[in-house]
């Protein structure tokens, strides 16, 4: 062999890094003709597609498909149009004026915005902190259901949904029963809650109407520890639910009246029990108000590790439960929140934990968010199926959730397989002796509440509100 | 005819055998089944589109699906993960897409004889997910290990990055249920029972039905071989001042006969100029770094610790500088992340622009590797002094084996996919077939790995297998009379008197 150096002498290039300034810059030697772009005709998609295309097609060139088999929705669905890869497709094939959005809203659907397609993206991975990007698959599908409804193609369930939420300033979560400004602190019967301050605690529509144990135990939790804090003053829903579903408009009118209410009593900081909530006061409020919104926002798993680590709370009636922790989407995989739940779990005294380190916990998912169970609740029922099988395997006889969106479906599934729901704080609020009463949903009580255990309820599951 | 009146019995008939749920004939359904990760110009998506989808759970449903197929003479085009790069899961013709990921069941679990039986729609990582509990490992590991599926795999006969301690798909892959063109369901393997791994009955029919690209229909249920999970692995990765020190490095690891030895990779110095990009490991190494090697070793404990210092004292002798245990254990654990991503490509003058990965690859001797670098960096160099639509993304070489004998050989190629007319396209097309030559010019195949179907290098198939390509069109003539299987394909058209005869609802679906 005389010559096993590629490039040498007369080679028409070497390897150099562009942009180091190693090498000089030879313009190419012919410009060859992109393909013509043909403007959308549609001005409304036009103006999407020019906020979309480069973000989508960083997608659509990778192609590695890697988000596929994280996805809840996939993994329950098999099917290719309801991927993260196929959302980010359309915007391209819309670019390319092959598709409009009356072709792809109703694929849009099958997201619950857990955001597991995007951590595991290697675009996010590998050049994420490099060039400052990542893939945002949850903006996108919010995107196209906004433009979907913004021209009047619309999902019937969620369409029907959000119209009721306008109506009542809560969403229908008890169904037929309807929900209503009156009602909105029911759950705090007997607590003797002050309303106002500069602390406040928000309730999420599921807490406040159906699963009342939740707010119940942090409410307790909190006054325990010596937590100053209101309820607030004329409290509608958040207007998150209205934005994951594409009712922009009304999602902001909403957040609007929060936040006039908020600033009307004083308030200076909000308590936020539902990882919901969370998302929509820390992106979305900030989104529509910009440098106005000055409200500090707290979630309360995080505050409950502070004071358990500060020793103003001391959990010490053992709960005899062997236990997993479902890390709710929007913690772990939204937030990154995932070590305080694990904190506040492993200060309990009597409980076997048998833990699913959070990045398996990447493809884990109740199928509760992102408006799944309004318009498709046979999808999330089975992605909760899945979700409690993966809790079987562990051989526990509870699923932990700090996230009142997921104990619905979850306890459902839980009831065939004898794995009892229970959220974080109804247990931690066990732990401490506090009777947390109120009800853990149909399906929660049906199980028995806290399983007839400590908390002073006398096994009837919280009946005795 | 007009489509509609082609597809229109079809569709009716498929509805005779599948719930209505696993038949698709929305757009976003088509279209969304009508690429795979290879560039292509887009501006031509609509002319890949099939007709239709389905969803098929058993093998009878497939069965049942291609009969239809047969019958109407609709073109079949096999779907599993979609993450090969030479088109063979694209549709030219139209026709029906079977997408068989609903197929993902583990069936059985067979731990005596250490063997697995599975769905073809399900994927090596979640597989392995549940082989953990038991120890157990499938250790097929392309580059698309967390995506690609076990049908995708039998039909392309993939490569696999441990292959040298483990063997590729062929060998990984004991048996399959396969359903044939015409819709008869085949057991292809070896034994009446499928979890044998070698015997001498009748003709070798295994190999024939793994890497057909679908042409000769659908793998639907594999038993599968397993290995005891290895408790160690070590990957050192090892700097070199040139190509030629680390090229005789990566030889004389290959060479060495350790048996943990699962693989050793050559980054050539256009690899390097190129993780310098971006990559934070590279960026801050020295200016002298301009190569390198990376080897792993898979096993028990104390044999990778044995092989390991073998293996080091190796590349000692050849002038490695061990890049340490930090980049060496993140790099190989992130294998299959950091390669591929849009933002690595850019203009001459440096500017960032999304392209997307190709990789050109074939298989070549240790031998000739130095050779066929220089000439494929010249290929592509011509097309970058042309346009800025293409860049060099620089090569590896994979050992494919224990021996050292050949090499997985690919050059990645970021290609600006937004800019891509028609006339870059044309440039393209004729740059593959160059890089097909050269490597046949060398005495290697055109594919390693992923198969050789697309335009360009088609054209030297004929080539690379002379006789042998005759035979192939006997073949798929006496299994796919009517040429309904993945239509276009491998040339395969010639097997046919008649073009005009042959299945298709024309060009590409009906947009």
């Amino acid at each position: 062999m005389t010559e096993t150096r590629p490039g040498g002498h007369g080679a028409p290039h070497r390897p150099t890094t562009p942009g180091t300034g190693e090498a000089p810059i030879d313009p190419p030697e012919e410009l060859v003709v992109a393909p013509p772009r043909i403007p959308v005709r549609d001005e409304r998609t036009r103006a999407f597609v020019e906020e979309w295309r480069n973000a989508s097609y960083n997608c659509y060139s990778s192609g590695h498909k890697f988000c596929r088999e994280v996805c809840p929705v996939m993994q329950v669905t098999r099917n290719e149009s309801w991927t993260p890869t196929a959302f980010h497709a359309n915007v391209v094939a819309m670019e390319k004026g092959e598709l409009d959005v009356a072709d792809i809203a109703a694929d849009y659907v099958n997201c619950t915005q857990c955001g597991a397609c995007e951590l595991r993206c290697p675009n996010t991975l590998f050049t994420g902190d490099f060039y400052r990007f990542r893939t945002r698959t949850v903006d996108v599908v919010k995107a196209v259901r906004a433009l979907a409804v913004d021209s009047g193609v619309h999902q019937p369930g969620w369409q029907r949904w959000n119209l009721r939420t306008d109506e009542r300033t809560h969403e229908p979560v008890l169904g037929d029963t309807p929900v209503s400004q009156e009602h909105v602190r029911d759950w705090a019967d007997g607590l003797d809650l002050p309303v106002g301050g500069e602390t406040i605690l928000f309730v999420d529509c599921e807490a406040a109407f159906y699963r009342t144990a939740v707010p119940r135990a942090v409410a307790q939790l909190l006054t325990a520890a010596g937590v100053e804090f209101g309820l607030m003053g004329e409290q509608w829903c958040c207007g998150g639910p209205a934005a994951e579903m594409g009712y922009r408009a009304q999602a902001e009118r909403f957040a609007r009246h929060n936040l006039d209410d908020w600033r009307a009593g004083g308030v200076k900081r909000v308590l936020v029990l539902d990882p919901h909530d969370y998302i929509t006061f820390t992106e979305d409020y900030p989104a529509y108000f910009g440098a106005d919104f000055d409200i500090e926002v707290v979630l309360v798993v995080e505050l409950l590790a502070e004071l358990i680590r500060d020793g103003r709370l001391t959990p010490s009636v053992p709960v005899e439960r062997t236990i997993t922790y479902h890390d709710p989407c929007r913690l772990n995989k939204r937030k990154g929140v995932w070590a305080e739940p694990r904190e506040i779990l492993r200060a309990i005294p009597g409980l076997v934990f048998n833990d699913v380190d959070r990045v398996t916990q990447w493809s884990y998912c109740s199928g509760g968010g992102g408006g799944l169970p309004v318009e498709k609740p046979e999808l999330t029922a089975a992605i909760s199926a899945r979700r409690l099988d993966q809790a079987a395997a562990l051989e526990v006889d509870t699923l932990v959730s700090a996230c009142p969106w997921s104990e619905r479906p979850l306890s459902e599934a839980g009831e065939a397989r004898a794995i009892d729901v229970v959220d974080i704080h109804e247990l931690l609020a066990e732990s401490l002796g506090i009777t947390v009463g109120g009800s853990r949903g149909a399906a929660g009580d049906r199980t028995g509440g806290c399983g007839g255990g400590s908390c002073g309820c006398a096994g009837t599951g919280g009946a005795d509100r | 005819m007009t489509a509609t009146e082609v597809l229109d019995p079809v569709i009716e008939a498929l509805h005779g055998v599948l719930r209505p749920d696993q038949v698709l004939t929305g757009r976003t359904d088509r279209y969304n089944r009508a690429r795979v990760p290879a560039p292509f110009p887009v501006h031509r998506w609509a002319e890949r589109l099939p007709d239709l989808a389905v969803l098929p759970e058993t093998t009878e449903e497939v069965a049942a699906v291609v009969k239809v197929a047969n019958r109407f003479r609709i073109p079949v085009v096999p779907r599993d993960g979609g993450t090969g790069l030479t088109d063979g899961a694209v549709p030219l013709r139209g026709g029906i897409v079977v997408d068989v990921k609903r197929m993902n069941a583990v069936h059985e679990i067979d731990l005596e004889n250490r063997t697995c039986t599975v769905g073809v729609g399900i994927n090596m990582l979640k597989l392995n997910e549940q082989l953990a509990q038991y120890g157990l490992i499938y250790p097929d590991d392309p580059a698309s290990y967390p995506c690609s599926l076990v049908g995708g795999r039998i039909g392309t006969s993939g490569w696999s990055l441990i292959g040298a301690r483990y063997g590729h798909t062929r060998d990984l892959v004991l048996s399959f249920d396969h359903v044939l063109p015409t819709g008869e369901v085949m057991h292809v393997g070896d034994g009446a029972g499928g979890k044998l791994t070698k015997s001498s009955s009748g003709y070798q029919l295994k190999h024939l039905f793994m890497g057909h690209q679908g042409t000769l229909g659908i793998a639907t249920r594999a038993t599968l071989k397993l290995y005891p999970k290895p408790e160690a692995e070590f990957s050192p990765f090892f700097a070199f001042a040139d190509y030629d020190s680390a090229y005789a490095c990566v030889g004389a690891l290959a060479r060495a006969g350790v048996a943990t030895f699962s693989g050793a990779v050559l980054f050539d110095e256009w690899k390097v100029a190129y993780l310098r990009r971006d990559d934070e490991a590279y960026i801050p190494q020295p200016a002298d770094v301009r190569a390198l090697a990376c080897t792993v070793l898979y096993g028990y404990d104390d044999e990778v610790r044995a092989g390991g210092r073998r293996l080091l004292r190796i590349a000692r002798e050849h002038g490695a500088r061990y890049l340490g245990d930090e980049i060496s254990a993140g790099d190989w654990a992130a294998r299959h992340d950091r390669y591929a991503t849009p933002l690595h490509g850019r203009t001459r003058s440096g500017q960032v622009v999304p392209m997307s990965w190709h990789c050109e690859d074939a298989a070549v001797n240790y031998t000739d590797l130095p050779a066929v670098a220089r000439e494929w960096h010249a290929i592509i160099g011509e097309l970058r002094a042309k346009t800025d639509v293409f860049d060099d993304w620089g090569m590896f070489c994979y050992t494919s084996g224990s021996t050292g004998a050949d090499y997985l050989t690919e050059i990645d190629v970021g290609i600006w996919e937004q800019q891509l007319g028609d006339r870059a396209w044309a440039m393209w097309v004729e740059a593959k077939r160059a890089i097909a030559a050269a490597a046949l010019r060398h005495g290697g195949s055109i594919s390693a790995c992923h198969g050789s179907c697309r335009e360009g290098e088609v054209d030297l198939v004929p080539e690379e297998l002379g006789r042998g390509f005759d035979l192939m069109l006997d073949l798929k003539r006496t299994l796919d009379p009517n040429n309904i299987m993945n239509p276009g394909k491998y040339l395969l058209d010639r097997a046919y008197p008649d073009p005009g005869a042959t299945a298709g609802t024309g060009d590409g679906g009906t947009p």
